[in-house]
């Protein structure tokens, strides 16, 4: 059945046929590496080596090496996780939510923006695990795993276990589903194989695709299924993760519209993610048929909306702080537009809320270089609005005798990038080796597929 | 009748058969199945091939894990003779005298396995009263400093060499004796001695070499209050001040609750007259009026503080003295200068003073003789001698007369000496004339020190013979006339240092005369008892009046002993005030000149410990700055020169300069004036970065001499500003209470008509998702650990402070990591500004700040910025810096009873006990460190790296020495976890075993705190608040308890105390 409407704009141009798919797309995985690859993944590489160098010197003397002090105990480092996972909540959303919406328009990015997620996920784990002061044991007491010490057993009161299951669940959905969709793919490309080695490495991760219809049947079905399951975690997580802080007495913190205002503020960092990474991508792999300035602009409308609703929450934070009459929570959040660390707010309220307007204008909309500008900027905004929350609440909280200042060591900032060198690095490998978009589904899409 | 309850295992032993009672008697009743895997033929075993291999596999397998495991060899070395009164894990409880200044507290020294952890105050002295002050608790780490001499040395051209004790008898004797025959004069030197024994020993060695002088020197001396007393009524003492017989005590910058004379003593004899519960409307409390430049612990405290210009003080003096004559109706001194301060200052103390007569105290800080003797006059004017001032049942604490000094450093310069000998003294690091001292010491044949550890002194001398520290020493103390105490050896010499009194018997040919009563008997009973010093003052006690073995352990098991006190006698004053006005106006400084006052800090003092890393991590109770001496500049003068916190200045006066000092803006500071603390500065080890490096600088050089002794105050002293910055370390970092209920205090009057004055806030709190604690053991209520904190006894002295440190095994982190923000201490004192708005300037044009003020008192930070932003507008004088109230408040764990911390550990890590305590299981601890984020307390503190064994924290956790006085009561946590007060409840634990092994209830005040132990304002009372009979119970249920934010409903097990000032109600 096709459902496609005669009059709407094609979502592939510049007339593709079947072939020129698949030669298009294998091209980068069948080819040698361009050398604005290889300088690129050198980059992410050397970012690589800092967080490994980051992370030695962590293990090696302790969170000490961090800015943290008695107050301020969370920093940069769930600052930055809290930044990454809500990275990763395009890729679902995209994956997921819109595969249940039909809406064709995803098929083209869904692919990279899953691959996204993956990566994202993999740099804010990173986070709190390291942040543990004793990671050697606290990597696995917190799973309720049998042990011979009587009932000693996790607290399922802490919104930390609840983490800690949130996020692997997601990061283990996410990774299903995003396998279950490259199977087609690296079908295709083992069957265009040359090589020994890649005939041998792509068949064994195609297992066994026959491309019969039983098992195109299958697939489909289970995309759905998986669709169905991931769709509640693009909520959950987000959720969660917000929980770690509505769950707690820090004024700032204790506020019931975190939740959403979380989700809503994960889809804006994400989607500017996925528009950052993919104005790139489009250009440098020459994809700009497949990715269209319609996707940009589709993805640009997703990030005015949810950038105006954690724009909205903002105002609506200060609202009822002054309503609730507690004056802790009313100092909290006078605190963070006038104290001390009035620039981050500033910058969050500049990046998240008032940036974003911009795109009510077609033309910027439409306008790759200046789209990529302001996902950037968007990313930014987004990082602020973490640290925001969490440094400026926890550094003046009840108690002024224990108001501090908090700034992080070269060892945090050092960390920071190198999970940027993880994630780069990890796309470049997945742009090389995986078809970047998903060829078995656009091709489903093509104007003249007959 | 109880009945009973039998239960058995089987029937057998229900009837108790033949078979099985024969049964019993075997360790395993039932045969062993060994013959099913043992047989007597093929090979010994019924197993086959496979189980074979099997059992073989295995057991390599086993031994090659085990062997894998590379557990290190400790060893644990049993008593060769078990001393009768040791057993290992169980404490011994010694009472003795504090070594750490000469104020003499009693003191209770806890040991574990034979060697002394902690020092806390015998309740039996009172000197000490219980407490101890936050010097005295961390003097017990010198015994175990690295920088301790490991024996005698010689120094010879700057270079340090072993000799043995032989040697240097043989070598200072001979050299003593050269000296006697050719008339040379010998010198002591020494600290405060007030021990009779010691000072026998003294007139012993000046009896074999007659030309001795024993010259006492203190570092920070009382020379004005002995020479003016001994001028005005020929006793050369500090009397005794009674705080309990007094109703108003008016000081003149002796902060007698923090470092003057007695602190301890002083403080709980202050807080007992400042109770207030069931008060009657007729009754009254001491009430506290100072006047100063700093802002001393004992202003913080003040019901009335008057910010002075201490060069000005003669003119404010003699304007008191002037104002009660004429209430008195007595001739005025003639004077020149007259002075009143800001709101009548001294009319109105005239005026409660004169309604006291008789039951007031008037005291000063100066060190100047003829302000003291105004002060005396005042005194005489008020009838207090005799009542409140004793000069009878005087104190010894301090007898160093300057004025020896002076002319000890100018003979010694002048060569006049051949032999000196110091003892418990370091002049060339305290004295001003530091240089003269240096260059006399070169010309003397002989010079030695007792110094325990190579200090600037000893440096310098040709032999240093250290002395042991107090915990190793027998000694006696008589720091107040009547009261002798004992101090008792609680360890046997760490290394090979013999006590000063021996020596100084050995070279005077005294020592051999003894004989030995416990050679033989032992080596243990050798080491400790065998003393030649031990029986040296057992013969002075006898002749004192404590004969026999049975008296002299009873005194030495109390370790106090007390001679009836005399009858006061109401002196006359023998020298007339109007002729001293010349020497007075001498001391009156220029108005306009910047007065330099000099002070020694709560911790420090006068330096003698300054290596002690608990001394210094200790917080400054004012500025909260640890590790360094800092100049405290007014608020009008910083605006004036355009300095801020972190800048440097360089401060001099005349040819003494100090470059490059931190600065800190501090509230309260006098205008005109700055402070600078002294005791900072101390050289360590050549050669080698002690702690003593790098710690502040020295300020002694700036001690001037005025009418003959050295003066704390310099008048004209010049500040410049220079490029750099130093960022001084500080525990606390925002200074005002922002308007928040966190303290709540009232006024005498007010608490006098309502018991729930300044407490009357209802509460309303958080609902709360958990069931509410019960605290139950089988139904019964079980114990329910809680604490009171009375804010009003509470003088923010931190002795707790330590005290906690040393119980706890808390580490010590150092400058850098305080710097960082993460100081471990388990206790701290929290210490709020507000500041006085008394020029009352309007804000209410002011929209955004409007809020911010609350009248007269201005408690946030905008209100305080746009106040500040006028007064620099107006280029004023930013009085309301200067008029600054203060409050303390203790603050640790509250052991929530719905503690936030503990729902969010994903591990279990922090959990309630049944007790209501708030437990840390340090084993399970991850650190997530979301307990601490979540604690609105901010009291948990976290292991940011691995504190012990580590030398890049080098203070005490990293050497073997330094570790004996760990508390092996309590474990020493890794890094990577948090921490936080437990309530001590390795006491809670060791008090309810001994309860229960003596078959017996737990009774209240068995249990004390470190915290408790160590106040001497007796602030903190900790017991069980679910028995009824309980003082804690009592005071949870007192009008002025309240919780601190009790509006999140933590259900805190620690009440605080409404603080009561005796001063007027605002008019409204």
């Amino acid at each position: 059945m096709i459902h496609d409407s005669v009059i709407r704009p094609q979502l592939v141009t510049g007339d593709k046929t079947l072939h020129d798919v698949t030669t298009e797309i294998c091209r980068p995985i069948e080819n040698k590496p361009s050398t604005s690859w290889k300088v690129g993944f050198v980059l992410s590489v050397i970012f690589l080596g800092i967080l490994g160098l980051t992370l030695g010197i962590t293990l090696a003397f302790g969170i000490g090496t961090w800015g943290l002090n008695k107050s301020v105990q969370w920093g940069w480092d769930i600052t930055n996780f809290v930044f990454w996972v809500g990275i990763g909540h395009a890729g679902t959303l995209i994956s997921a939510i819109l595969l249940l919406f039909r809406q064709k328009w995803r098929m083209s990015i869904n692919r990279s923006a899953e691959a996204m997620t993956i990566f994202a996920v993999m740099c804010a784990a990173i986070f709190p695990l390291f942040h543990m002061g004793r990671i050697w044991v606290g990597g696995y007491w917190v799973f309720p795993l049998p042990n011979a010490f009587g009932s000693l057993w996790v607290n399922f009161h802490s919104p930390l276990l609840w983490d800690v299951f949130a996020i692997s669940t997601y990061f283990s959905v996410s990774l299903v589903f995003w396998y279950l969709g490259l199977i087609p793919d690296i079908a295709t490309v083992r069957d265009r194989a040359t090589t020994a080695g890649r005939k041998f490495w792509y068949n064994f991760f195609s297992m066994g695709w026959t491309g019969s219809v039983r098992t195109w049947n299958r697939y489909e079905v289970v995309s759905l299924i998986l669709a169905g399951i991931s769709t509640p975690l693009v909520l959950s997580v987000h959720t969660i993760v917000s929980m770690d802080f509505a769950t707690s007495v820090v004024p700032g913190w204790h506020t019931t519209i975190f939740p959403p205002y979380f989700v809503a503020g994960a889809i804006f960092s994400g989607f500017g993610m996925v528009l950052t990474l993919l104005v790139i991508a489009r250009k440098v792999m020459n994809y700009q048929d497949y990715i269209t300035i319609g996707h940009l602009e589709a993805m640009c409308k997703v990030v005015m909306l949810t950038g105006t609703m954690v724009g909205l929450a903002y105002i609506t934070e200060f609202f009822v702080a002054a309503y609730s009459g507690v004056e802790y929570e009313q100092y909290a959040f006078i605190n963070r537009a006038t104290g001390p660390y009035w620039w981050a707010y500033w910058s969050m309220m500049t990046c998240n809320l008032i940036a974003p307007q911009v795109f009510w204008f077609k033309w910027a909309r439409t306008t790759p270089w200046f789209i990529f500008m302001l996902s950037i900027v968007v990313n930014v905004g987004m990082w602020f609005e973490r640290f925001v929350i969490i440094v400026t609440s926890l550094h003046r909280e009840y108690l002024p005798s224990g108001w501090v200042m908090y700034s992080p060591t070269m060892v945090e900032i050092g960390l920071f990038l190198g999970t940027f060198g993880l994630f780069f690095t990890c796309f470049f490998l997945f742009s090389k080796f995986l078809p970047v978009i998903n060829m078995a589904e656009v091709k489903g899409i093509l104007k003249n597929r007959e | 009748m109880a009945k009973k309850q039998l239960y058995w295992k089987g029937e057998d032993e229900l009837l108790r058969t033949k078979e099985f009672l024969a049964s019993q008697k075997n360790e395993f009743n039932e045969a062993l199945p060994l013959d099913e895997v043992f047989s007597e033929n093929n090979l010994g075993l019924n197993a086959n091939r496979r189980d074979f291999l099997k059992f073989f596999g295995f057991s390599v397998a086993a031994v090659s894990l085990a062997a894998c495991n590379s557990t290190s060899v400790r060893n644990v070395v049993p008593y060769l003779v078990k001393p009768e009164e040791i057993t290992p894990g169980v404490a011994n409880y010694y009472n003795s005298t504090c070594g750490a200044c000469s104020t003499g507290c009693g003191i209770t020294i806890k040991t574990r396995e034979g060697r002394p952890i902690k020092v806390d105050g015998n309740a039996l002295s009172p000197v000490s009263g219980g407490g101890l002050c936050t010097t005295g608790q961390a003097s017990i780490l010198g015994l175990y400093d690295t920088e301790r001499l490991d024996g005698p040395k010689k120094v010879s051209n700057g270079s340090t060499s072993n000799i043995d004790w032989a040697t240097l008898d043989t070598e200072v004797s001979t050299q003593l004796n050269a000296i006697q025959t050719a008339g040379g004069k010998i010198a002591i030197v020494s600290g405060t001695v007030h021990s009779p024994s010691t000072l026998a020993v003294i007139n012993d060695f000046k009896t074999k070499y007659t030309n001795t002088t024993h010259i006492t020197y203190d570092a920070m001396s009382y020379s004005g209050i002995l020479i003016a007393n001994r001028d005005a009524f020929g006793k050369q003492v500090i009397p005794s001040y009674s705080f309990a017989k007094s109703n108003v005590v008016v000081s003149f910058g002796a902060d007698f609750l923090g470092t003057w004379i007695s602190p301890v003593e002083f403080t709980k004899a202050w807080a007992d007259r400042r109770k207030v519960d069931g008060i009657s409307a007729d009754s009254k409390v001491l009430k506290t009026i100072i006047f100063e430049s700093n802002l001393s612990l004992t202003g913080t405290n003040a019901d009335y503080r008057f910010p002075m210009k201490s060069s000005q003080e003669a003119v404010y003096v003699t304007s008191l003295y002037n104002a009660i004559a004429k209430l008195a109706g007595q001739p005025a001194i003639q004077i020149a200068q007259s002075g009143e301060l800001a709101g009548d200052a001294i009319k109105q103390t005239a005026t409660a003073l004169w309604k006291e007569k008789g039951n007031s105290m008037v005291i000063s800080g100066s060190n100047d003789p003829k302000i003291q003797l105004v002060i005396n006059g005042i005194n005489m004017l008020l009838g207090n001698y005799g009542t409140t001032i004793d000069l009878d049942n005087h104190s010894n604490q301090y007898k160093g007369l300057d004025t020896d000094m002076v002319s000890f450093t100018n003979d010694l310069k002048n060569g006049a000496y051949a032999a000196v000998l110091f003892y418990n003294s370091n002049p060339v690091y305290s004295s001003p004339a530091s240089a003269d001292i240096i260059a006399g010491l070169k010309k003397t044949k002989l010079s030695v020190s007792f110094a325990g550890t190579a200090d600037e002194t000893a440096k310098l001398c040709q032999y240093i013979a250290p002395d042991n520290h107090y915990l190793e020493s027998w000694n006696d103390a008589e720091p107040k006339a009547g009261l002798f105490q004992l101090t008792q050896p609680t360890i046997s010499p760490v290394f090979t240092t013999r006590q000063a009194q021996e020596s100084l018997l050995t070279w005077a040919g005294l020592a051999a005369k003894t004989a030995d009563p416990f050679a033989n008997k032992g080596i243990y009973n050798q080491k400790l008892s065998a003393s030649v010093y031990y029986l040296y003052i057992k013969s002075k006690w006898a002749a004192m009046g404590v004969s026999g073995d049975e008296a002299f352990n009873k005194a030495l098991h109390d370790g106090v002993h007390m001679a009836p006190a005399k009858a006061a006698v109401v002196p006359a004053m023998a020298v007339s005030l109007n002729a001293i006005v010349s020497d007075l106006q001498s001391t009156i400084g220029n108005s306009t000149g910047i007065d330099l006052v000099l002070y020694q800090s709560v911790s420090v003092k006068d330096g003698s410990l300054s290596n002690n890393p608990w001394i210094q991590e200790t917080p400054d109770p004012m500025s909260k700055v640890t590790w360094d001496n800092y100049v405290s500049l007014p608020k009008a003068l910083a605006e004036k020169e355009g300095i801020k916190n972190g800048d440097l200045v360089n401060i001099s006066y005349d040819k003494v300069s100090l470059n490059g000092m931190p600065v800190f803006v501090q509230p309260g500071q006098s205008n005109g004036t700055v402070g600078l603390a002294v005791g900072y500065g101390r050289m360590g080890k050549a050669g080698e970065k002690g702690l003593f490096e790098s710690i502040g600088k020295n300020a002694y050089p700036f001690l001037k001499v005025q009418n003959g002794t050295y003066n704390t105050v310099v008048n004209g002293v010049k500040i410049t500003k220079i490029d750099g910055n130093y960022e001084l370390a500080q525990t606390q970092t925002h200074h005002s209470i922002e308007g928040r209920d966190l303290v709540r205090e009232t006024t005498l009057e007010d608490i006098k008509k309502n018991p729930k004055a300044g407490n009357d806030k209802a509460t309303p709190h958080l609902y709360t998702l958990w069931e509410t604690k019960a605290y139950k053991k089988d139904g019964a209520p079980n114990h329910h650990w809680a604490m009171a904190i009375d804010l009003n006894s509470c003088t923010g002295c931190s002795a707790c402070v330590v005290s906690c440190s040393i119980e706890n095994n808390v580490p010590v982190v150092g400058r850098a990591e305080v710097r960082r923000r993460r100081e471990m201490h388990w206790m701290r004192i929290d210490r709020y500004f507000t500041f006085e708005n008394r020029k009352m300037v309007d804000y209410t044009d002011d929209l955004f700040l409007s809020r911010d003020y609350e009248g007269k008192n201005v408690t946030k930070e905008k209100g305080l910025e746009a106040l500040d932003n006028r007064e620099a507008q107006a280029k004023g004088e930013f009085t309301h810096w200067e008029n600054v109230k203060v409050v303390h408040q203790p603050m640790m764990c509250q052991h929530c009873g719905q503690a936030p911390c503990e729902t969010v550990c994903p591990v279990l890590a922090t959990t309630h006990s049944s007790e209501g305590l708030n437990q840390m299981t340090y084993n399970r601890c991850i650190g997530t460190k979301y307990c601490a984020n979540n604690c609105p307390y901010k009291v948990r503190r976290f292991n940011w790296f691995r504190y012990n064994d580590n030398d890049k924290f080098d203070f005490h956790f990293n050497n073997d020495l330094g570790k004996m006085v760990i508390n092996p009561d309590v474990t020493v946590r890794t890094r990577g976890v948090m921490e936080k007060c437990s309530m001590c409840v390795q006491s809670i634990q060791g008090a309810k075993t001994k309860a229960k092994r003596e078959k017996r209830k737990l009774t209240d005040g068995e249990v004390k705190t470190a915290c408790q132990r160590a106040c001497p304002a007796g602030a903190i009372v900790f017991g069980d608040v679910n028995d009824p009979n309980s003082e804690v119970h009592k005071l949870f249920k007192n009008e002025r308890s309240y919780r601190i934010l009790e509006e999140l409903n933590t259900q805190t097990a620690v009440k605080y105390m409404v603080k009561v000032r005796d001063i007027e109600n605002a008019k409204a």
